[in-house]
């Protein structure tokens, strides 16, 4: 008796817990809104970290807008998939974190919302090689947060002890990793991630390819273009005679082999920084930004970065570009992301670079002023770079290839080859016009 | 006579009350979803120009069929898959059924114990089971690369050899799930019978064989049955190990391409037109089984 009465009780909470499951579905444009007093009320959705920081700080100084900070996957995890749903359900947030490379994906999923004229009077505030990323055929869909110039980010200790020089070029670059083969068979100077192939448009990008024009009203494709053929090769190389790990990135295998000095270097972004500060804590001091090895002259790709877009069918638009505009553009809410400690976030606007590098703790770097180096890349960033219309395609057709390479089965050379075409194809079946 | 009607009628009343929950179910949440599914895989998202203007849906009849049909990498899922059922379902299915067969020759000790040990495998979700073996699987933090390394073999467990592994964690999934299923089988068999066949002067390993297997088969063919289906859905294990291994695409098997296909292009058309082709697929291959099975 008393057991089927148990019984009874767990079967009605499951039920509730369902329900609530349920209801919790339709958070979104639809729930928030403006009663009859009360502030308004937005969705965020956002992954980057210190995130949450920067929204509290948002809701204790307005009083007017209020922020409810959602935080789903990284965008590639699975985070971007939810938000396309989202919005064909008609749930979707008021505001979503947008990476660069995606907002012409989005852009073309009619999943943005046009924020021209709600935008018009901080544009000035934007470097225009920077800006042009987040305006498409003439209008402005998203609010840049942070640009992503390229470093070196080593292990300055190990460099040092086995005599070392931290290399300029690609081909000191090489130089450096057999020595530091030489010194420790078992390390390498850095990685290669197959399943990370946004690094290898950066390394385009610097080289001074263009994977995307849409200049003329047709997008042109061009990823097997020179500058990229001479990185794929270069890295092949890396690759073939064993100099680089080949590791999935951010990964567990990742984070160890740094652990156990197995890995010496990373060639990333100015968030990077963060990233190997939060994950290595044990090894403070030890590590150095340096500008990423270039062909010969100073130059640099952008990887990552973040944006801020209003998804199509939001009632908030007006409220939800404030929003964004004091993510990205207040001191406050920059002091509240680097304060975390976990971001080195380096700001698109370049008068905030101050605040952000007055609020990073740079003892992990043994005090180096990390965002002067992130400075000097930035001002080196090439212009010119546009992302294509159909990214997540790109992106899993570079990464389903890429990890076969290190089994011998392809090479990098040949993959660009196959992503050329599968990109143009998948262009076209989308109905979109591409020059030959 | 009127008395008799009337109770039928009154019986085809409660027949229909009683079934009309179910068929009410079966409609809402398969022949729906189904129906819907058929719909959306006609159409086709269009964009024109730059497609700074978004999409429209476009009628394209069985075009998404037809691009599905001619993907390579669509094919490749199958012979991914064809390869996966060839190594696992023997495996499978004839471990289960050589453990159940010792379990209830009554040689075996501990025989509780080996019940619940080879089941709980089955109780931990395909994802978590596929997050267990990546540890395992992963250079750098499993312990057996390193034991494998240090004895000199270089296994890539991810990599070239990535397919095995895969099966390795269905098999310790499902193994002691279908053992379960063979043991009940076996215990309802008469043990008159048994005794028979013993007294005639059969041995313990021909009992099992000629005796006991012939006696369970329905209860083998439907295990065959569910198992041909689930290889053909492969999607958890593979879909958790995506991420790093170097082995596994995004499209591996017909289930992650439809994945891809919906939540990476977005293009819901065609993963719809590709689950459909897996689902008819599906329905042939269990009415061959199932006439394989009843035959004889």
């Amino acid at each position: 008796m008393k057991r089927k009465h148990i019984a009874g009780v767990a079967g009605l909470v499951a039920v509730a817990t369902l329900l609530a499951g349920c209801g919790s579905g339709d958070s979104g444009a639809g729930e928030g809104g403006k009663t009859a007093a009360g502030p308004e009320q937005i969705v965020f959705w956002g992954w980057a970290k210190g995130t949450k920081e920067v929204v509290d700080a948002f809701n204790t100084s307005h009083t007017d807008i209020q922020v409810k900070f959602e935080e789903i996957p990284s965008g590639n995890a699975g985070g971007y998939a939810k938000f396309s749903n989202a919005v064909k359900a008609g749930n979707a947030p008021d505001l979503m974190s947008v990476e660069y490379p995606q907002v012409p994906d989005f852009v073309t999923q009619g999943a943005l919302q046009d924020i021209t004229a709600e935008t018009a009077d901080v544009k000035s505030k934007y470097p225009a090689g920077v800006f042009q990323l987040v305006e498409l055929g003439g209008k402005t869909w998203s609010l840049p947060l942070d640009a992503a110039p390229q470093v070196f980010i080593y292990r300055k200790d190990l460099f040092e002890k086995n005599k070392i020089d931290v290399p300029k070029t690609w081909d000191d670059f090489r130089a450096a990793a057999e020595k530091v083969k030489k010194a420790d068979s078992e390390a390498r100077i850095g990685s290669f991630f197959p399943d990370d192939p946004n690094l290898l448009a950066t390394f385009a990008w610097q080289a001074g390819g263009r994977w995307f024009n849409s200049d003329g009203g047709a997008w042109k494709v061009s990823i097997d273009d020179e500058p990229t053929k001479k990185v794929a090769a270069y890295w092949e190389d890396l690759i073939k005679e064993d100099l680089v790990k080949v590791q999935p990135t951010l990964s567990q295998e990742w984070i160890a082999s740094l652990a156990k000095d197995q890995v010496w270097g990373y060639l990333g972004a100015n968030w990077s920084a963060g990233m190997i500060k939060s994950n290595n804590a044990p090894q403070s001091g030890k590590w150095t930004v340096a500008p990423a090895p270039n062909w010969g002259t100073p130059a640099s790709g952008m990887f990552g970065g973040t944006t801020f877009a209003v998804s199509k069918g939001s009632k908030h638009v007006k409220a939800a570009v404030e929003a964004a505009k004091w993510f990205t553009g207040s001191p406050e809410s920059w002091k509240a992301r680097l304060g975390s400690g976990t971001s080195s976030a380096f700001p698109a606007i370049a008068d905030l670079v101050p605040v952000a590098s007055q609020s990073f703790d740079t003892a992990f770097y043994g005090g180096q002023d990390i965002y002067q180096v992130f400075r000097e890349s930035y001002d080196t960033i090439q212009p010119g770079w546009t992302w294509g219309p159909s990214m997540v395609q790109v992106l899993t057709s570079f990464k389903d290839k890429l990890g076969q390479v290190s089994t011998g089965a392809t090479t990098v050379p040949d993959i660009l080859t196959q992503v050329q075409a599968e990109t143009v194809n998948e262009i076209k079946g989308r109905g979109l016009s591409v020059a030959s | 006579m009127s008395s008799s009607t009337q109770r039928s009628k009154g019986g085809r009343w409660a027949v229909l009350l009683l079934t009309a929950p179910f068929f009410v179910l079966f409609a809402a949440v398969v022949i729906a979803p189904l129906g819907y599914a058929l719909w959306l895989s006609l159409f086709s998202e269009q964009s024109s120009g730059l497609g700074f203007g978004g999409t429209e849906s476009v009628f394209t009849g069985l075009g998404n069929y037809l691009t599905t049909l001619a993907d390579q990498a669509f094919r490749d899922g199958f012979a991914i898959v064809a390869l996966y059922a060839a190594l696992y379902i023997p495996l499978m299915l004839g471990g289960a059924l050589a453990l159940a067969l010792l379990l209830d020759s009554g040689i075996a000790i501990l025989r509780r114990f080996f019940q619940l040990a080879l089941f709980m495998p089955h109780v931990v979700p395909g994802v978590i089971a596929g997050l267990i073996w990546l540890y395992l699987y992963l250079p750098g933090i499993s312990p057996i690369v390193s034991a494998l390394r240090d004895g000199g073999i270089e296994w890539d467990f991810l990599g070239d050899h990535v397919l095995g592994s895969v099966v390795n964690v269905a098999v310790w999934e499902w193994i002691g799930y279908n053992m379960i299923i063979f043991f009940a089988a076996l215990q309802a068999i008469p043990r008159e019978v048994l005794e028979a066949a013993t007294m005639d002067g059969a041995g313990p390993i021909r009992v099992a064989l000629r005796v006991k297997l012939p006696l369970i088969r329905g209860a083998v063919i439907t295990a065959l049955l569910f198992t041909v289906i689930g290889s053909l859905q492969l999607f958890n294990e593979p879909m958790v190990m995506d991420g790093v291994s170097n082995g596994i695409v995004s499209t591996w098997t017909p289930n992650m391409y439809s994945y891809a296909e919906a939540f990476g292009k977005n293009d819901i058309g065609q993963a719809a037109a590709a689950s459909v082709l897996l689902a008819v697929l599906a329905a042939v291959l269990s009415y061959f089984v199932t006439k394989w099975g009843n035959k004889k």
